[in-house]
């Protein structure tokens, strides 16, 4: 069920600027794996090309052997993917985001307010997000990700703006998940990958260090 | 490296430097007058088959597009660019030839009631603004996949173009070429026939000589990437 | 995939009662747009003929005005990359969008073809039947070209500039149709039929080209 990912000398350009040179690793299938390194190394590249939502200029991302970007339906819809932006509507409610994100992935609504809860917004749901803190959209987008039922975690800085209670929460579903889906976070944490993750990657300018 | 030719696309220009000045000699002594422009009609046999070429540029640039978008091979964007470039080129070119026509013919330099001239105009406008599309968009597939779906859609404008014409009686812009055939004479087709292989020769050499003009400016790109060390 | 597309149009429909941003917009837009153009060729006379072509461009530009906000949301937070990572046909995006802005100036012209009748057009004016029909088939012509050069656009560096110079030459071939069969359609004209065919076959043509293509824009 969970997917093995293997980036084959994956780089990529944006203009003139170099984003990822030659980068190649392999996440085996149900394990974790964190991506290290300073800011602007590539480690957001890395996950958005493994979303497919980025295609590289050379080389490949493939996820069970096919390149990301070129995921057949069903395939693609078990990336949960964790950005640093919400993937929400700042006009609907948090609850109505999930039923749409529930209803294109062809889940069960009534799968929204458990991750609601999983996340500790189990009394907001039905408040807009345009009130939403920083804090609060992290958990909206985990509780996004938890309703689509993923088989592959790509998180960038997950813990990002989330207070002590949302960083418990977060350790608590990740520790739910483990085994059963490949994960691949970027962190600056340490401790964070140390807790979850099977392997570190270290990205430099682009390349692995 | 494979052998390069010394002057890609000169066999295509040669080819239109035999073609163009024979259909000119043509068009300007040998036809006959036509009965109701008289002599300045004479440019028609420049400008039809410019507009057609141009239409040929566009139509090579879409299919190239198509290409693009089945291989992703960037090679087929590049040939798409170029055909839009040099039909762009042509395209002013029909407009200007146009304007001298509608000039000497008719006394106007532009006739907004005539539909066929207008629907060029707009197909032009589109491939123009093809440019303005490419170039916002930074290097890579994202902007070789909006160009060529860009290209694509474009090519709705082309029999909607030939459409327009069919449905507008307009009497100004005549329509020489119908469904039961051509309303020319022999020898009109004849030279018509000429300055049309002859425009189609010089586009064909203009892609192949702009093409490897840019295949070698990639290639400097390349190596200058290679020396710094930003490449990939 | 029309259930998928369905529930987006439902999506931005519910985001536009919520926010009220567009379609209030529009309204205004479109009759402001009809008197400033009616002053600007006020020299050249208000004729009837005149006043055809008015009410297309206004409804023209209107549509602009529709299309450039018609990522917005969208983008705000990103969501247009959770719609792409969603196991749906992309094509349901371009067509729920499609579906919302014909929604949005179908309410636009609710209000501007009666304005427009009571101030330009009286008893005097064309058939009011088949340009209707060229509204209605108008509509679905500049939604599909317009999301989908929207979509093109909102990729790009200058996105605001770049909608209204990729959708006006495509619009054009649409535009000279409905005038025509608005003028066709004044007593005395030879009737709109050939017109709202071409509208017709118009739409069929960039329908599909959109339709087919959308799949491609969804790449960095």
């Amino acid at each position: 069920m969970s997917p093995t990912i293997e980036l084959a000398a994956c780089s990529k350009r944006f203009g003139e600027r170099v984003a990822l040179r030659r980068v190649s690793f392999t996440v085996p299938a149900g394990t974790a794996v964190a991506l290290t390194g300073p800011n602007g190394s590539g480690k957001s590249t890395v996950l958005r090309v493994v979303a497919g939502l980025v295609r590289p200029t050379a080389g490949a991302a493939l996820v069970d052997g096919t390149p990301a970007a070129d995921l057949e339906r069903t395939a693609r819809g078990t990336i949960g993917y964790l950005g640093h932006r919400a993937l929400a509507y700042r006009g609907m409610t948090a609850a109505e985001n999930l039923r749409l994100m529930a209803r294109l992935h062809r889940r069960p609504a009534d799968a929204v307010a458990g991750a609601l809860a999983e996340v500790g917004l189990g009394d907001r749901g039905d408040d807009r997000i345009d009130g939403f803190s920083r804090g609060m959209l992290q958990r909206l987008s985990l509780a996004r990700i938890l309703v689509t039922g993923p088989a592959l975690l790509l998180l960038d800085e997950p813990a990002t703006g989330l207070d002590s209670e949302g960083a418990a929460l977060l350790d608590a579903v990740l520790g739910r998940l483990r085994g059963q889906v490949t994960l691949l976070a970027a962190t600056h944490d340490d401790a964070f990958a140390a807790r979850h993750a099977d392997a570190v990657i270290r990205l430099d300018r682009g390349e692995v260090a | 490296m494979p052998a390069v030719r010394r002057f890609p696309g000169g066999g295509w220009v040669a080819l239109s430097g035999a073609f163009i000045p024979l259909a000119i000699a043509l068009a300007a002594w040998w036809v006959p007058d036509d009965a109701d422009q008289g002599y300045s009609q004479r440019i028609f046999y420049f400008h039809v088959p410019i507009a057609l070429t141009t239409y040929a540029a566009f139509s090579y640039g879409a299919v190239c597009a198509a290409a693009y978008l089945k291989t992703r091979d960037p090679r087929w964007d590049l040939r798409s660019y170029v055909g839009v470039h040099v039909g762009a080129i042509f395209g002013t070119l029909v407009l200007v030839t146009g304007s001298i026509w509608a000039k000497v013919s008719w006394g106007v330099w532009w006739d907004w009631s005539d539909r066929q001239l207008n629907v060029f105009l707009v197909l032009f406008l589109y491939y123009c603004a093809y440019f303005m599309l490419r170039f916002s968009v930074d290097e890579g597939e994202q902007r070789m996949t909006y160009s060529a779906v860009y290209t694509l859609l474009g090519v709705g404008l082309i029999p909607l173009s030939i459409l327009a014409v069919r449905i507008a009686q307009s009497l100004v812009h005549p329509t020489v070429f119908t469904t039961s055939g051509a309303a020319m004479t022999h020898d009109m087709l004849l030279t018509f026939l000429v300055a049309f292989a002859g425009m189609l020769c010089l586009a064909a050499g203009m892609i192949a000589m702009e093409l490897r003009g840019k295949r070698a400016a990639l290639r400097v790109r390349e190596l200058r990437r290679r020396l710094e060390g930003t490449d990939l | 995939m029309i259930r998928d597309a369905l529930v987006l149009a439902r999506k931005d429909l519910l985001l536009e009662v919520r926010r009220r941003e567009v379609v209030l917009a529009m309204l205004q837009y479109v009759i402001t747009t009809l008197v400033v153009i009616h002053f600007a060729i006020a020299g050249a006379g208000s004729s009837q003929k005149a006043a055809a072509g008015m009410l297309w461009a206004a409804i023209l530009f209107t549509a602009v005005l529709s299309l450039n906000r018609c990522f917005a949301a969208d983008q705000e937070e990103g969501a247009l990359d959770a719609l792409l990572l969603a196991p749906i046909d992309r094509a349901a995006i371009w067509l729920g969008k499609v579906l919302a802005q014909i929604t949005f100036l179908l309410i636009m012209e609710a209000l501007a073809l009666p304005a427009f009748w009571l101030f330009f057009f009286g008893e005097k004016g064309p058939h009011p039947l088949p340009v209707i029909g060229a509204v209605l088939l108008a509509n679905i012509g500049l939604a599909a070209i317009g999301v989908l050069v929207a979509g093109l656009a909102q990729a790009t560096r200058a996105r605001d500039v770049l909608l209204p110079v990729l959708f006006l030459p495509l619009s054009i071939p649409l535009v000279i149709a409905a005038v025509t069969a608005t003028l066709e359609s004044f007593p005395g004209g030879s009737g709109a039929q050939e017109s709202l065919q071409f509208l017709a076959v118009f739409n069929i043509v960039f329908v599909s080209l959109a339709w087919g293509t959308y799949e491609h824009l969804s790449g960095e």
